[in-house]
C-alpha cells in the first residue's frame, strides 16, 4: 500500500477525489482506524465550511420539502448491521442458466422465504408511495440495470435491478386471465434452486410492481402457471424468463 | 429559529439536532421542522457555493432535506454530528451534480471565472449563520494561500483534486497534501474534535 495514501484525507473530506482513487481510498478506510478518525474530524471541520455559506432558504423550500415528505416513506431502523461490502460476494455461478430451467427446478429442494412484500394488508395508496418510493431509489442506484422480455402467454415483464441494494422491483403487464383455479407465481432461480416469490394477484390483466428483498443468489426471475395458492416448487414451464445480472 | 439559538452553546445545540434527528427517524413531524430550520440555510447554501445555480441548487437542497427525513434511522451519533451527516450528504450531492454530464458544459463556460479564487467575503453571503464566520474567516486566513485556495476550490468549487491542481499550475501531490494540511489547520483554529 502507497503510504501517501493516507494523505487522501482532505480530498476525500472534500468529495474531490476521482472515482478509481475513491474506491481504493475507501478500501483503505476500511481498515485504517487512523484514517477513519481523521476524516471524521475533517467531515466536522468541513460542516463549518458549510455553515458559513448558509443562505437563508425561500419559503416554497419548505413547502417543496413538506409536499415530499408527505409522500416519502422513511426507512426503518437497521436490525443487524450488515457490512457493504460488494467486493466480497461470491465469485458468480452461471451453470444454472445454463443447465437451464428444467434441471434447476429437479435439483431445487429447498423452499426458502423470499422477502416478496405483496403488502396485502395495507391500503393502496400507502403501496402505491411506497412502491414508488423504493422504484425511484433502486433508479437511482449506481449498478442499476433494467431488463424486458416478453410472456409467452402475452404480456410483458420488465424488471430493474440493484445488486449493491439487492433489490429488485418485477413488474409485469399485459398478462392473460387465467381459467378458474390457476395463479401465476414468481420465482426467483438461481444456482440453488428456486425460491417462491409468492402468488401474484391478478385482478385486471397487469399487476403492480412487485419489490424483491434479498436477491441472494437468483439469476433469474420466472413467472409460471400453478394451482391455486401456488407450489412449493415450479410445476409448469415458465411463461416467462427475466434474466438478472449476477 | 436560528434566532433563538442565540442563547444555547454549540455542543447543546449540537445535542439537540441530534435527539430531534432521533424523533424524526420515528415519523416525527415537529422535529423534522426543528431540524429544517437548523439544516436548510446551510444545506442551501452549500449547494448554491459549489452548483453556482440557485435553481439547482435548490432541487438539491430539497433532494437532501428529503433525504435527511427518509435516512433519518441512519444516522449514527458514534461517527459523527448529525450536521456534519447532513453536510456531507448535501456537498456530495451538490458535487455529484456539478459533475454530471449536462453540468459539464456549464463547468467550462464557468472554468474561467473560478480561476481566480473568489475572496472569502463573496463565499460567505449567509443572512443568518449561527456559527461564527467570523472565525471561520480568520481560520482561513490563517492557512498558507496554497491551503485556503486548495481547500477553497475543491470544497466551495466542487473540482477534483487535480483539477484543482490544473487551475493552480501545482504538483498533484502538493494540492493533495495542502487540502489536508488546510484542513487540519482549520479544525484546530476552529477547535473541532
Ligand atoms: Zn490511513
Amino acid at each position: 500500500m502507497d503510504p501517501e495514501v493516507h494523505s487522501l484525507t482532505g480530498a476525500y473530506v472534500c468529495h474531490a477525489l476521482e472515482p478509481a482513487e475513491l474506491e481504493a481510498f475507501e478500501r483503505h478506510l476500511a481498515r485504517c482506524p487512523t484514517c477513519v478518525q481523521e476524516v471524521a474530524e475533517l467531515q466536522e471541520t468541513a460542516a463549518l465550511l458549510a455553515s458559513a455559506a448558509a443562505q437563508t432558504p425561500p419559503p416554497r423550500l419548505k413547502a417543496a420539502v413538506d409536499a415530499r415528505i408527505a409522500v416519502t416513506r422513511q426507512i426503518p431502523p437497521v436490525v443487524s448491521h450488515e457490512p457493504a461490502r460488494q467486493a466480497d460476494r461470491r465469485p458468480r455461478r452461471r451453470w444454472f442458466t445454463a443447465l437451464g430451467w428444467g434441471l434447476a427446478a429437479g435439483l431445487a429442494a429447498v423452499v426458502a422465504v423470499l422477502g416478496v412484500r405483496l403488502n396485502d394488508q395495507q391500503n393502496q395508496i400507502d403501496q402505491a408511495r411506497q412502491r414508488s418510493t423504493a422504484i425511484s431509489t433502486l433508479l437511482a442506484a449506481p449498478d442499476v440495470h433494467a431488463e424486458s422480455v416478453n410472456v409467452s402467454t402475452g404480456g410483458n415483464g420488465r424488471v430493474l435491478v440493484s445488486r449493491s441494494r439487492d433489490e429488485a422491483a418485477i413488474t409485469v403487464s399485459g398478462l392473460s386471465r387465467l381459467a378458474p383455479g390457476k395463479v401465476y407465481q414468481l420465482w426467483m432461480m438461481g444456482p440453488s434452486g428456486a425460491r417462491s416469490g409468492g402468488v401474484v394477484p391478478v385482478t385486471a390483466e397487469a399487476f403492480d410492481s412487485v419489490l424483491a428483498h434479498g436477491l441472494g443468489d437468483a439469476r433469474t426471475i420466472g413467472l409460471t402457471v400453478e394451482p391455486a395458492g401456488g407450489s412449493a416448487q415450479p410445476t409448469t414451464e415458465p411463461v416467462m424468463l427475466l434474466p438478472m445480472p449476477a | 429559529m436560528l434566532g433563538r439559538a442565540g442563547s444555547r452553546t454549540a455542543s447543546e445545540e449540537q445535542a439537540t439536532l441530534e435527539a430531534q434527528l432521533h424523533r424524526v427517524a420515528l415519523g416525527d413531524r415537529d422535529a423534522f421542522d426543528a431540524v429544517y430550520e437548523q439544516l436548510a440555510g446551510p444545506v442551501l447554501g452549500v449547494a448554491r457555493r459549489v452548483l453556482r445555480d440557485p435553481a439547482q441548487a435548490e432541487e438539491v437542497a430539497q433532494e437532501v432535506l428529503v433525504e435527511i427525513w427518509r435516512t433519518a434511522s441512519r444516522f449514527d451519533a458514534h461517527r459523527g454530528s448529525a450536521r456534519a451527516w447532513a453536510l456531507t450528504m448535501a456537498h456530495a450531492r451538490a458535487v455529484d451534480r456539478v459533475r454530471s454530464a449536462d453540468a459539464s458544459a456549464r463547468r467550462e463556460a464557468r472554468a474561467a471565472e473560478l480561476m481566480v479564487v473568489p475572496p472569502f467575503d463573496e463565499v460567505v453571503e449567509a443572512v443568518e449563520a449561527r456559527l461564527d464566520r467570523e472565525r471561520v474567516r480568520r481560520c482561513l486566513e490563517g492557512l498558507t494561500e496554497l491551503q485556503r485556495e486548495s481547500v477553497t476550490l475543491a470544497y466551495y468549487g466542487g473540482y477534483t483534486y487535480s483539477q484543482v491542481a490544473h487551475l493552480l499550475s501545482s504538483p498533484l501531490g502538493t494540492v493533495k497534501t495542502r487540502l489536508r494540511d488546510g484542513l487540519a489547520r482549520l479544525r484546530d483554529c476552529l477547535g473541532v474534535g
